[in-house]
């Protein structure tokens, strides 16, 4: 006793007791609901057996049945291109606003930080505001497009199915563009400013600088960052909740709303643990490449 | 004498790493002890180990006779100087230098009265409401240096303290932190990889390579007297030469093929036909003008003023001080002469002094 | 061009920038303060020409807007204590070490920190509801909402932890402080803006949060404003000026203390994601 005691107060014992009960919590309440997942995706889940840990097991049949749906398939190739459209959108818009606030202009680091509002407010409020934008009579983006002439009538963004994903993924741009930004403003920024001495020097011009310093420096980071946004883009829920609630007839749902939508509208919650694996081994697939794109980052 | 500090059989492993090798030592009590060698040779995880910050893997450490192997820092009773001086940015001067007498539970006006006092032997007096930031590099050090002083500690611990000073203030702070030892009657251990700081300060250095001490002794020993070829290298500036030979067929003479075939005559008899390395102190080398005991071709001469650096155009390349202005160009050829007393010999395959 | 000139000119781009960036937030104060009439205008009004004030105190009361952020208030004060409490310590340990055992710890960290709330809410929902902790639903939230942000606390304040220098922690010791000692009155307040500002990145995102709070708490006198707000908007809903003046009221407080603390906020948050 009088051991453990002194380990606590002098030794290693006080680590272990700081790092004891917040890994056990996190193992409580992420650990095991994860596991729990994977063995409700072989079980039968229905209102009257929820109650009970020791349900009928049915093999594969969740898996099986979820892809028999004739749902299934256009919802993951809408998850695809909101991803894909989001995170090329978030980055390339982001990368061009941080390649300008660079310049280091009096006043920058203070505008570039006033972007990040969009990420720190509530998803379902940024929603809100761009369900209003995106109001198809009476939106103001329809007025704006139609003004500049790049459209003649007006865009139904919300009920129109070849829009309604599309929608989204414009609220999702302006959501996560910032941070990507930030980011990319602190890779750009940790690149010695004698390299471009160095390659203006030796002939560079502007163009050839940001192919052969500029890009290549910042790898690591990029790499980071895109599978940050593929990792947050996926997480994206709030957004589909207040603009088109996955609609109208699927056109744009995605798996992470669709497994929500599964459990809590359809109370199917085999269906949605089952859809919920199936992403879960994909984002963790993208979390180990975004911890080795910053590993070496990781151990400073 | 009492033994201060008491180190036996000690080894510390870092994984498969051995960074401490069966260390022995024992410190009086009064003495001023350098710990030096190269960086990774294992001095600071030594002193680390003293401290407590470190664990010892096996072996005993006795502080003023008591077993301190397993016990934590805080009862000790050692006190450390940091080589970054790890001041606390929150606390003023004053705050700093209490710290330790506060967790103690001392009372509000003890703790004004000692800082007080050891303030006014190391000239903060008029800093004690400052903070650390507000503080020059070396009125830091002094902050850090009283704050050991305060705590009248078993034993002071020094992990290259003047490392971050510049050079005209770290000749004057060795100086000061000599004094201060003298004064206090301190036992110091004090951990440097500058040589000269250890030959200066100390009374008793031990150099160290790879987690073993390679010898210990007082500064002028380990100068006359090199265990090996590492510590003959290490002790002394500019470093010895060495230069391959072969013990002559009577036994009191070295043969080299440095530029032409030279020989060194030594005041020992060697068995003939040994091959060994010959150390010559670059101080030691002296420039005749006729009548020296080899010859060289010089190479690069540097001159500081009150002395002249010649180094010759010779495999392995040799290096000799010398203090007389003499016009010496490259391209010369300079005759030396060497005291047979100041040759120091060592075997070829162990490095040991012969 | 000279250089003020150059600077001058790189400002005016960047505010126009940032006016096009912020158009959304601009639209919302807007719309909350026109009447119905003047939303429904064609060409839309870029300024409110008869703006009505009084909008926030009728949906405030309308909407019982005060127990929402009531409820918001307490879900994210609750799930940031929580965080607070386990977090700090964990994320010391994780900073102050350095072997596989840390690595590890890290990894499963930074896993868990990915999860979709949305694709963890299934199993959180059957599992809390066994074991019966849906009777307290805000409790059952903030227990989800801690375990979802404390990996990205952690990875936030491990960040400030490994900038605070261990020599200093090792003089306390020597000094003659024990580990917790020194934890609590060296590392402790060293550490203590940068634990602040996570604990701020945290708030704004459990104030926010939106799926646990929809899926596991039914009654209406628990639910956040969050969930006030999604059922407020009802699919034909045309109430937009009253929606956008709940969804100002919602947000201003957390604009206002990221605008006060900005500067803090982002680089505490590009030290912890990409270190």
């Amino acid at each position: 006793m009088k051991r453990l005691l002194s380990s606590i107060t002098d030794g290693k014992g006080f680590d272990i007791l700081l790092v004891a009960f917040p890994l056990g919590y996190l193992f409580l309440m992420s650990g095991l609901p994860l596991l729990y997942n994977v063995l409700m995706s072989f079980q039968e889940v229905d209102m009257f057996s929820r109650g009970s840990f020791w349900r009928p097991f049915v093999g594969l049949k969740n898996y099986r049945d979820l892809f028999a749906m004739p749902e299934t398939l256009p919802i993951l190739y809408n998850t695809g291109i909101f991803v894909v459209a989001s995170i090329a959108g978030q980055f390339l818009l982001g990368f061009g606003l941080a390649l300008f606030f660079w310049t280091n202009f009096p006043g920058a680091t203070w505008l570039r930080g006033l972007f990040l509002v969009s990420w720190v407010m509530p998803g379902l409020v940024v929603g809100a505001i761009w369900n209003w934008i995106l109001s198809g009579d009476f939106g103001v983006l329809n007025f704006l497009l139609r003004e500049t002439g790049i459209i003649d009538g007006n865009i139904f963004w919300r009920s129109d199915p070849d829009f309604s994903l599309w929608a989204v993924i414009i609220a999702n741009i302006w959501l996560g563009m910032a941070f990507n930004m930030i980011l990319l403003s602190v890779g750009l920024s940790a690149i010695p400013k004698d390299l471009y001495e160095a390659a203006e020097l030796d002939g560079a011009n502007a163009f050839q600088r940001f192919w052969t310093i500029t890009l290549p420096m910042m790898r690591s980071t990029i790499g980071a960052i895109i599978s940050l946004g593929l990792i947050f883009t996926l997480q994206q829920f709030d957004l589909f909740a207040a603009i088109t609630s996955g609609g109208p007839n699927n056109s744009s749902n995605v798996t992470q709303y669709w497994a929500w939508d599964l459990s809590f509208r359809q109370y199917d919650f085999a269906k949605g643990a089952t859809i919920s694996v199936i992403m879960i081994i994909f984002v963790m697939f993208a979390s180990v490449v975004y911890v080795r794109s910053t590993r070496h980052e990781v151990r400073g | 004498m009492t033994l201060q500090i008491e180190l036996s059989g000690v080894n510390k492993y870092y994984g498969a790493f051995h960074a401490l090798k069966n260390i022995d030592l024992a410190i009086e009590k009064g003495t001023f002890v350098a710990l030096v060698g190269p960086s990774g040779c294992g001095k600071s995880t030594l002193l680390r180990s003293l401290a407590g910050l470190e664990s010892i893997s096996t072996g005993d450490l006795r502080i003023a006779g008591d077993l301190m192997t397993t016990v934590p820092p805080r009862k000790r009773d050692v006190a450390m100087v940091f080589q970054t001086y790890a001041l606390y940015p929150h606390m003023t001067v004053e705050q700093n230098l209490t710290y330790s007498l506060r967790i103690r539970g001392a009372s509000k006006a003890a703790m004004k009265k000692a800082a007080a006092d050891v303030a006014a032997t190391t000239g903060l007096s008029d800093l004690l409401g400052r903070y650390p930031r507000e503080l020059s590099g070396g009125q830091r050090q002094r902050v850090a240096m009283s704050r050991a002083i305060i705590r009248n500690p078993k034993a002071f611990l020094f992990d290259e303290p003047l490392s971050n000073l510049d050079a005209a203030l770290r000749v004057h702070m060795r100086k000061e932190i000599r004094m201060l030892h003298d004064r206090l009657g301190a036992t110091s251990v004090y951990v440097t990889h500058d040589q000269i700081e250890a030959m200066t300060m100390a009374d008793h250095v031990v150099v160290m390579r790879d987690g073993i001490i390679e010898q210990q002794g007082r500064p002028l020993d380990l100068y006359d007297r090199p265990a090996n070829k590492f510590v003959a290298g290490f002790i002394g500036s500019p470093a010895m030469n060495f230069i391959p030979a072969t013990v002559g067929s009577d036994g009191f003479s070295l043969v080299t093929h440095v530029g032409e075939p030279q020989t060194i005559v030594l005041d020992r008899a060697l068995d003939p036909g040994r091959s060994v390395v010959a150390g010559l102190r670059p101080e030691h080398l002296t420039v005749v003008d006729g009548g020296g005991m080899f010859r060289f071709p010089v190479g690069i001469v540097e001159t500081t003023g009150s002395a002249t650096y010649i180094s010759t155009a010779t495999t392995p390349e040799i290096t000799i001080v010398d203090t007389a202005r003499r016009s010496i160009r490259t391209g010369d050829v300079i005759e030396l002469t060497i005291r047979p007393s100041d040759v120091h010999v060592f075997d070829t395959k162990t490095g040991m002094r012969l | 061009m000279s250089n003020t000139m150059h600077n001058r000119l790189m400002l005016i781009i960047a505010l126009i920038l940032a006016a096009v960036y912020l158009f959304p937030l601009y639209w919302m104060y807007i719309t909350a303060l026109k009447t119905g009439s003047a939303m429904f205008a064609t060409p839309p009004q870029f300024w409110p020409s008869d703006p009505q004030w009084q909008i926030y105190g009728d949906v405030w009361r309308s909407r019982n807007m005060g127990r929402y952020m009531v409820n918001s208030l307490v879900i994210a004060f609750g799930a940031v204590s929580l965080i607070c409490v386990l977090g700090v310590g964990c994320a010391y340990v994780l900073a102050r070490y350095r072997n596989v055992w840390v690595d590890i710890g890290l990894f499963l960290i930074l896993m868990l920190q990915v999860l979709p709330a949305s694709l963890m809410i299934t199993p959180i929902f059957v599992g809390f509801s066994q074991i019966g902790l849906l009777a307290s639903p805000r409790f059952a939230v903030i227990l989800a909402i801690a375990a979802k942000s404390m990996p990205f606390f952690v990875v936030l304040v491990r960040a400030t932890f490994m900038s605070v220098p261990q020599e200093l922690e090792e003089a306390a010791l020597v000094d003659g402080n024990s580990r917790i000692g020194a934890f609590w009155h060296i590392v402790l307040p060293l550490a203590r803006n940068g634990i602040l500002v996570s604990a701020i990145l945290i708030f704004m995102q459990a104030f926010g949060e939106f799926v646990y709070s929809k899926s596991i708490i039914q009654a209406v006198e628990l639910q956040p404003a969050s969930v006030g707000l999604n059922s407020f908007m009802g699919p034909n809903t045309n109430e937009w000026n009253n929606i956008m003046a709940y969804a100002t009221m919602y947000v201003t407080p957390i604009l206002a203390i990221f605008v006060l603390l900005q500067r803090r906020i982002v680089s505490g948050l590009t030290s912890g994601a990409l270190k």
